[in-house]
């Protein structure tokens, strides 16, 4: 079945295989690359996050976010682009990403109150609020209630745990990790299969 | 050179490519739509009363009821790459110390351009708080209805449909309901 390949393979030699490796490695670390590049642009950990809707079934990745609650505004398998500019408030009705410390899965939902808050320092009153002074408070749009029992413990939102606001919005592409999630079997074949074809491909 | 799998893989390359740069110019496309909807926005009535502060019951907490009046067309946001508007009721004012707050206290999500024309005598959805406690000494309020385009495709945009000519002061506590 393979020994067509596996001739092909001793024909074009170890050199050969190591270029395809090299090439394979290139074309990995370039999306690695690209990600952390958008990151450094936008200024999120993570600059595009997939919606992930089951609340029952937890699934532990990052770059997925757990929401029912955005719809019908977001489904599950969503892909949101998020930014998150240096040194800047949050507004009433942005979408932001959050995530509560210890928890694992960030949350997607509307800021529905801000409070830039005026910090006393050193006995001198502050001229403007600092942007990461600001308490918020977040809503899913379908939710009934805001979201302060999802704060565990926490009255407020504040800005050091706020991932990113929604900027961009793209449908149904984010199945394809979700797939690869739900199933890892897939993920492997994916990844072997691709690492074959690098192999043994011809020029 | 015209296997099956160089045929596929002619086919996905060329759909996946057709249908990123579609999607690509439908994104796009929605940055010529320019359109400001109009409208009216009445604050009937705002009224504050003292109530337990939530979560800690001993603790006492300032408490506006706004009654407003919207009359607002939004259909002309309506265009091929609008999925839905999330239209939201804004008061913004700096209390006594200082602190700038935003509050959402009414909110809709239109999913039709049947249903743009919002026309709400309404009171609060969402309890507005005051952070201090006391609305006492706070700046008069600016109450603005803005609304959220999410589009199918592409960048979400924020705008202003209306706002009250005039801030609005807030009234001295009441103890109960007259």
């Amino acid at each position: 079945m393979f020994s067509d390949e596996i001739k092909t393979l001793r024909r074009l030699g170890f050199r050969h295989v190591l270029l395809q490796i090299l090439n394979f490695a290139s074309v990995l670390t370039s999306g690695l690359m690209i990600w952390k590049g958008l990151g450094l642009i936008t200024n999120t950990e993570s600059p595009i996050v997939v919606v992930l809707r089951s609340a029952h079934r937890r699934i532990r990745v990052s770059r997925t976010t757990l929401s029912g609650s955005m719809e019908p505004a977001f489904y599950r398998g969503d892909l949101l682009f998020l930014v998150n500019p240096a040194n800047k408030r949050y507004e009433t009705g942005d979408i932001t990403v959050y995530r509560i410390p210890g928890q694992d899965i960030p949350i997607v939902h509307r800021v529905l109150e801000t409070h830039d808050v005026v910090k006393v320092v050193n006995g001198v009153r502050e001229t403007t609020p600092l942007p990461e002074n600001q308490l918020l408070l977040t809503k899913g749009d379908n939710n009934y209630l805001d979201d302060v029992e999802l704060y565990k413990g926490l009255d407020w939102l504040e800005h050091k745990h706020i991932i990113g606001k929604v900027r961009g919005f793209l449908p149904y592409v984010g199945y394809v990790t979700i797939a690869l999630n739900d199933f890892p079997q897939l993920k492997y074949a994916l990844l072997g299969g691709l690492g074959l074809l690098a192999l043994v491909q011809r020029e | 050179m015209h296997s099956i799998y160089a045929r596929v893989n002619n086919v996905s390359a060329t759909l996946s490519s057709t249908v990123m740069a579609l999607l690509a110019a439908i994104a796009l496309s929605s940055f010529i739509f320019t359109a400001q909807p109009t409208g009216s926005l009445d604050i009937a009535s705002v009224k504050v009363f003292a109530g337990e502060a939530r979560r800690y019951p001993h603790r006492r907490q300032e408490y506006a009821f706004v009654n407003f009046n919207i009359t607002a067309d939004l259909s002309p946001l309506f265009h091929w790459n609008t999925k839905q508007l999330f239209v939201y009721l804004e008061a913004e004012y700096t209390n006594a110390k200082g602190v700038r707050n935003q509050v959402i206290f009414w909110d809709r999500i239109v999913r039709r351009q049947e249903d743009a024309v919002i026309a709400v005598s309404g009171k609060n959805k969402y309890p507005f708080r005051e952070i201090s406690a006391k609305f006492k000494g706070s700046t008069p309020a600016n109450y603005t209805l803005k609304y959220n385009l999410m589009p199918f495709v592409g960048v979400l945009t924020h705008g202003e449909a209306v706002r009250v000519t005039d801030p609005i002061d807030f009234p001295l506590a009441r103890e109960r309901v007259e």
